[in-house]
């Protein structure tokens, strides 16, 4: 479970300061498949990098699955990272020099699981994304939909409650963004909690829930009706 | 865990290899040039050594001092060859220097040459034998008998191939030509601390003194110690008798082939640990190569480091991948180096003609060496990298 109390972010570059969060505040509950939506510069990176533990705010605080990790260090964070939340990013970000399957790997060597059974987890959820017949190639010699679903198997190879995707389709045409999108209700029908910050329409009406972000503000948050 | 980092930073040198080999580069010519010029220090030195110690570590050399030229002084004589014999128990046989430069002639050929009066004990002292015909034995000193003996060098120049046994030839010295017959050649000998023994030629010590230079003052002796072990008694026993003799220790100068060796010895030592130091110095020169690459590689790889820590890499974890790396690339590096090193050494002490040795204490050292700078120039970069936040490393364009 998600709980965001009076959460700011503030990046101060030089006498800049520029307020990309303003206390916002919001609940996600298990197994919710929430969509993130507003322009440009709104705050939605800002928002989801402070979920992902991948930043610390600037005041308020985060409880993740009621633990307060806005005030962890370094290495918790790590660990949080890597036993609770899965990432996919617009860009991918795979490890273009190892193979796909060392890709998926990753996760689970910093989580300090053997060679075997990371070979078997990997392999099995590969084979999930229909990738089982690539698994010693680099991430340049696949598609860019290819790409996500690497990244998506890796994201999930920790068995994490949580998966993050800021604009996972970002990248992609409309037949593999729909595609991916329908991988990601099938994670959330097996009981992962999946928040995607999307530009489309069209992928934030698939979700049960839409929350509008504007210039740092939580401006509507409203459930969809499927 | 340890071991998985490793195989991470393994694969990732192994996917750059120019680059990784370009960077080992520095630590492989450091380390290959500490190993060689230790190696030829040691091998040249153990050369120069034996050829010392093939004349006998039991010589005791004794020269007039430095006072002689200055003053009128007390001169060397034949006697007190005798006298030290007589004096030192330590010494088993002393031998007078005589020597006289002139013109060997033959013919219309005539070759300056170091005539020296001996007998037949001087082949012993020198472990230094005739190669064809006899040397000057006790018949020939008794009867003060015309008689020479060549170095190998002027036999070579004056007869070439022709058999030079029982030929006769002039030494003109001081005016006067002497007339000699040849009764042997001289085998031929490496150039030893006594200079090059080739083109001296030998006459009886009898007939030195009573035909050509008509007095009975030498130039100096050369003493032999009953052993090596008694060299250094006997040199304080004929130093003791000497200054008693002479009256005035500046008169003499007294010093053992041992001595000469440890003179030769530290300079030689000290010659290759200055360039073992320049050697070194290389090293440290190839540990910056080495940070500046893994500071480049940093760089470059920021967003890997930033996706290693989404995905729940630790500090430890970034730190000690890329530790590992430039450890692994110094380590490679000595390794390569040492056998880089060792070759060079071999190859080097075939065309100097001295002995090959590897100290195996320089390769630990040199090796050691190469990792601790691979740990010392890794640590700022692999800091850098472990300290980077995980969102501005993603993000890093
Ligand atoms: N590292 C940073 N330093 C300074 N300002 C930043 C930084 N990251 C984001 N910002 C600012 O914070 C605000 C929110 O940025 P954010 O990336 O969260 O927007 P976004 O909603 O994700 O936009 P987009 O839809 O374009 O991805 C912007 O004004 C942006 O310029
Ligand atoms: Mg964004």
């Amino acid at each position: 479970m998600i709980e965001v109390r009076n959460l700011s972010k503030v990046y101060q570059s030089g006498e800049i300061a520029v307020e990309a969060l303003k206390k916002i505040s919001f609940t996600i509950e298990d197994g919710e498949m929430v969509a993130i939506v507003g322009p440009s510069g709104s705050g939605k990176s800002t928002l989801m990098n402070l979920l992902g533990c991948l930043d610390t705010p600037t005041s308020g605080s985060y409880f993740l699955d009621s633990t307060d990790v806005s005030k962890a260090n370094d290495d918790e964070l790590a660990e949080v990272r890597n036993n609770k939340i899965g990432f996919v990013f617009q860009k991918f970000n795979l490890l273009a020099r190892d193979s796909i399957l060392h890709n998926v790997e990753t996760p689970l060597i910093y989580a300090g699981i053997k060679k075997k059974e990371r070979k078997e987890r990997a392999t099995s959820l590969l084979n999930k994304v229909g990738l089982a017949d690539r698994l010693d190639h680099n991430p340049n010699e696949v598609s860019g939909g290819q790409r996500q679903r690497v990244a998506i198997a890796r994201a999930l190879v920790n068995n994490p409650s949580l998966i993050l995707a800021d604009e996972p389709t970002g990248n992609l045409d409309s037949k593999t963004e729909a595609e991916i999108i329908d991988l990601f209700h099938e994670l959330n029908s097996q009981g992962h909690t999946i928040v995607i910050v999307t530009h489309s329409e069209k992928v934030a009406q698939q979700t049960n829930r839409i929350i509008h972000i504007l210039d740092g503000e939580l401006v509507k948050d409203e459930v969809v009706l499927g | 865990m340890i071991l998985e980092t490793f195989i991470i930073a393994v694969r990732s040198l192994n996917s750059n290899k120019l680059r990784t080999l370009l960077s080992m580069l520095g630590i492989i010519i450091g380390v290959g040039a500490v190993i060689a010029i230790v190696s030829i220090g040691t091998g040249s030195q153990q050369q120069i050594t034996s050829n010392i110690s093939d004349l006998g570590s039991n010589l005791i050399n004794i020269d007039q001092g430095w006072r002689h030229r200055n003053s009128s002084s007390t001169e060397f004589t034949l006697e007190m060859a005798e006298y030290i014999e007589l004096t030192s128990p330590a010494v088993k046989k002393v031998l007078a220097n005589l020597e006289a430069s002139g013109l060997l002639i033959k013919e219309e050929i005539n070759l300056r040459a170091t005539i020296v009066g001996t007998e037949g004990y001087y082949q012993e002292i020198n472990k230094y034998y005739p190669l064809i015909g006899k040397f000057i034995d006790k018949a020939a000193v008794d009867n003060a008998s015309d008689v020479i003996v060549l170095g190998s060098e002027l036999a070579t120049e004056l007869y070439g191939k022709q058999n030079p046994l029982g030929q006769k030839i002039k030494f003109n010295y001081n005016d006067n030509n002497f007339v000699f017959t040849i009764i042997g050649v001289m085998e031929e000998k490496g150039r030893g601390i006594t200079g090059d023994l080739n083109d001296q030629a030998y006459i009886p010590m009898s007939t030195y003194m009573n035909k050509l230079a008509n007095s009975n003052q030498v130039s100096g002796f050369i003493a032999q110690a009953n052993s090596s072990k008694d060299a250094n008694e006997a040199v304080e026993q004929i130093e003791y008798f000497l200054s008693k003799y002479l009256g005035d220790d500046d008169q003499f100068r007294i010093r053992s082939q041992d001595q000469i060796l440890d003179t030769i010895s530290s300079v030689t030592e000290s010659m290759s640990l200055m360039l073992g130091g320049i050697a070194a110095i290389s090293l440290v020169v190839g540990g910056i190569g080495i940070m500046n690459i893994m500071l480049v590689s940093v760089t470059e790889r920021t967003s890997e480091i930033g996706i290693r820590k989404a995905l729940g890499a630790k500090k430890r974890d970034i730190l000690t991948q890329f530790l590992i790396e430039s450890l692994c690339l110094s380590g490679i590096g000595g390794v390569i180096g040492v056998g880089i090193g060792y070759l060079a050494a071999y190859l080097i002490s075939n065309i100097g003609g001295w002995p090959f040795v590897v100290n195996s204490l320089s390769v630990m050292i040199a090796f050691t060496f190469s990792l601790l700078i691979g740990i010392f120039f890794g640590i700022y970069p692999a800091m850098k990298a472990a300290k980077l936040a995980p969102v501005d490393a993603l993000n890093y364009e």
